[in-house]
């Protein structure tokens, strides 16, 4: 599915990171110091990198900022073993995507790797949101427009509806807060009816009705949220 | 023994007990100086008056001259001390020269003075200061009125002489009281700060293995206040001493132990050649591998806890709801409904890292011991100016003396895999620097609750 740089120094954590991505479908590449990292960077394309901080030779930051100067788009997700919250804002300052304190969970990794992935193939990438179902139907939506399809159907989608779906689509598998959505609904044009918790509902109930039979469906958490999630079959 | 020499209490003390007796001491002495100095003077000026009233009414108008009768015999007593003479002047009109032994100047500037009433003035005559007492008289037969002037001067040696002696005499046993004072007062600051230099020997054995208290039987009622805080700050100092002590003992223990299991279990499948039990002992080595990372996690947020916090305003309510989001997918793989109920926003004084360390803490318990089924929910209430934060579950719950041991360290109440029997401790402690409580309870009709009681933002 796409070209990923692991750098790592620990060879444990190196291997099975390498054999856990390649499981998942990417190709992969790996560097154990941060000089290597960047004559691979360098030589070849990839479309993300998984970066640790601690690494011998060049450290994480600086390779990080490196890559910032020379490849600004290039998606970076980046490994601390230190959990103050220091490290973890002088990383995301240094242009980092994303996170993750080690030890960590595997899924955990994937989940974020792929949400990463996405958003880099937004529209300032020239790409659309997609979302694969367990179905064979992929869920599409325009990024600008309020515009979707499953599979090659076309869906019927109010601007509130779109907005809504694409904040699901975005962090799927995660719980989306109803303070998110009704402050993206405030920025979007008045639809007529109030934005509140209760239009909520309605706007959820019309979406499953849409989404139905499609392999993906809104589960609601209880006072936290609603999550777009894959049917298991 | 060095110790920095820019304060020192004795030294202060000395400053200010014999600093301010020094001034008043020579303020005294000046005063005393000059009032005998001003009485000297009084005396002096006394005696010249009456000296010049005599001699001027010895002189007396004759038609259209002056008869002064100045027999010898009071001429003498006037010019009797030789060192301390007496000059004396008669003259008319008033400047010019009629009879005396000196020539005695005028008042400078020479003012009319009115006849009959003596007047006191100061000259220096051959280099000396002199003392000059001086009356005008006016006499004549009513057609041509005429002044005459007659003038006694008196060396102010003499007075200089009396002030010397004065100095002399009060000076010197000045300076000898001044110099006993000195001795007693530091002898007094000697003893009254020796309890502080025993303290100081006593404190001086004190190292990090023997915190006994310090023994004060004989000491001033400020040392003893002293003492008896230092007594107290030993004692709290050895209690959490012995605190880490038993706490480093007890996680060296749980630290070894799984890491133990982990060597052991990939021992044994190195070895192993069927493939079903070599998953099995894998299995072991993977749950065995996150019992070690977790714990590791517990013992360094709980060094965490330790270091200093800074309490800022945060919405309770909302970290609490992000931190439930955070766990939904570990609840449903758990099978477990995760949920939120309460105030949409409650803000209160806290480390944001920390509180989030409490809920995921407590959520994490929730999720391992409540079980499948169950139903987790997150509470934020306001009460009584306290925020309340909930973490319900609808589990198995624990035994009322279980409950009194849940804040413990590394105490467990099953040996459910995955648990460190730190969580909970960390929980109480994190409340502890929120100003707050942790405590547990039995949620109806089964399950347990913790509860964080945490002041609100004032």
């Amino acid at each position: 599915m796409a070209h990923l740089l692991i750098v790592e120094d620990d060879e444990l954590l190196r291997d099975g990171l390498c054999a856990q991505l390649v499981h998942a479908g990417h190709s992969v590449s790996s560097a154990s110091d941060g000089a290597q990292a960047q004559s691979l960077l360098e030589s070849t394309r990839f479309d993300g990198v998984v970066l640790d901080l601690g690494l011998p030779v060049v450290d994480g930051i600086t390779v990080l900022i490196w890559i910032r100067q020379r490849l600004a788009a290039l998606p970076v997700l980046i490994l601390t073993a230190r959990d103050g919250v220091e490290d973890r804002v002088q990383g995301l300052n240094a242009g980092a995507d994303d996170y993750l304190t080690k030890p960590f969970e595997m899924a955990e990794l994937l989940a974020r790797l792929q949400a990463m992935l996405r958003r880099s193939r937004l529209p300032a990438f020239g790409g659309s949101l997609e979302v694969q179902s367990s179905t064979s139907k992929s869920l599409r939506l325009d990024p600008v427009l309020p515009l979707g399809w499953l599979g090659e159907e076309a869906m019927e989608l109010t601007h509130r509806e779109w907005s809504l779906l694409s904040l699901l689509v975005n962090n799927m598998g995660q719980v989306v807060g109803r303070e998110d959505v009704l402050a993206v609904w405030q920025t979007a044009p008045q639809e007529g009816g109030a934005a509140g918790s209760n239009a909520l509902e309605v706007y959820v109930h019309r979406l499953r009705r849409k989404l139905n039979d499609s392999g993906l469906s809104i589960r609601n958490v209880r006072g936290l949220g609603y999550m777009l999630e894959s049917d298991t079959p | 023994m060095s110790r920095p020499a820019r304060f020192s209490l004795k030294r202060q003390l000395l400053i200010w007990l014999l600093l301010p007796q020094l001034v008043l001491w020579l303020m005294g002495g000046a005063l005393a100086f000059r009032v005998a100095l001003a009485y000297a003077e009084k005396t002096i000026d006394q005696s010249l008056t009456q000296s010049v009233r005599s001699l001027a009414r010895q002189v007396k108008p004759m038609g259209s001259g002056l008869l002064i009768d100045f027999p010898r015999a009071a001429r003498d007593i006037i010019e009797q001390d030789p060192d301390d003479r007496v000059a004396y002047m008669v003259s008319s009109p008033p400047g010019s020269f009629l009879l005396g032994n000196t020539k005695i100047p005028g008042q400078t500037p020479d003012l009319y003075s009115p006849a009959n009433e003596p007047v006191l003035y100061e000259v220096v005559m051959d280099g000396k200061p002199m003392r000059v007492a001086s009356i005008d008289l006016s006499f004549g037969d009513g057609f041509t009125d005429q002044r005459m002037r007659v003038q006694v001067a008196k060396s102010l040696v003499a007075q200089q002489r009396i002030a010397r002696e004065l100095v002399r005499d009060v000076l010197f046993p000045l300076l000898i009281l001044g110099a006993v004072l000195s001795v007693l007062v530091y002898e007094g600051i000697r003893r009254g700060l020796a309890p502080l230099e025993r303290l100081e020997a006593q404190l001086a054995n004190r190292n990090m293995a023997s915190l006994s208290p310090i023994e004060m039987t004989q000491a001033p009622e400020e040392v003893h206040s002293l003492a008896n805080t230092l007594n107290q700050l030993l004692t709290t100092l050895r209690r959490s001493l012995s605190q880490e002590k038993r706490f480093l003992n007890d996680a060296a223990h749980q630290l070894r132990t799984p890491l133990a299991g982990l060597i052991s279990q990939t021992e044994l499948a190195m070895q192993e050649k069927d493939p079903e039990a070599l998953q099995q002992r894998l299995t072991k080595v993977h749950t065995g591998a996150q019992r070690s990372a977790h714990l590791v996690h517990q013992l360094l947020s709980l060094a965490r806890t330790e270091a200093e916090v800074s309490l800022v305003p945060v919405d309770a309510a909302s970290l609490a709801r992000e931190v439930a989001r955070e766990w939904t997918r570990r609840a449903l793989a758990a099978g477990v409904d995760l949920g939120f109920e309460g105030e949409d926003s409650v803000m209160v004084p806290a480390d944001k890292l920390l509180l989030r360390e409490v809920l995921s803490n407590l959520i994490d318990n929730a999720l391992r011991y409540a079980g499948k089924g169950a139903v987790v929910t997150l509470r934020t209430t306001v009460h009584n100016g306290y925020c309340w934060l909930d973490v319900e579950d609808t589990g198995p719950g624990l035994s009322t003396e279980h409950l009194e041991r849940v804040f413990e360290r590394f105490w467990r109440a099953s040996e459910l895999p995955g648990g460190c029997g730190l969580g909970l401790s960390i929980v109480a402690e994190i409340a502890r620097r929120h100003n707050g409580t942790a405590t547990a309870q039995t949620t109806l009709p089964h399950g347990l609750t913790i509860r964080l009681e945490l002041p609100l933002q004032g």
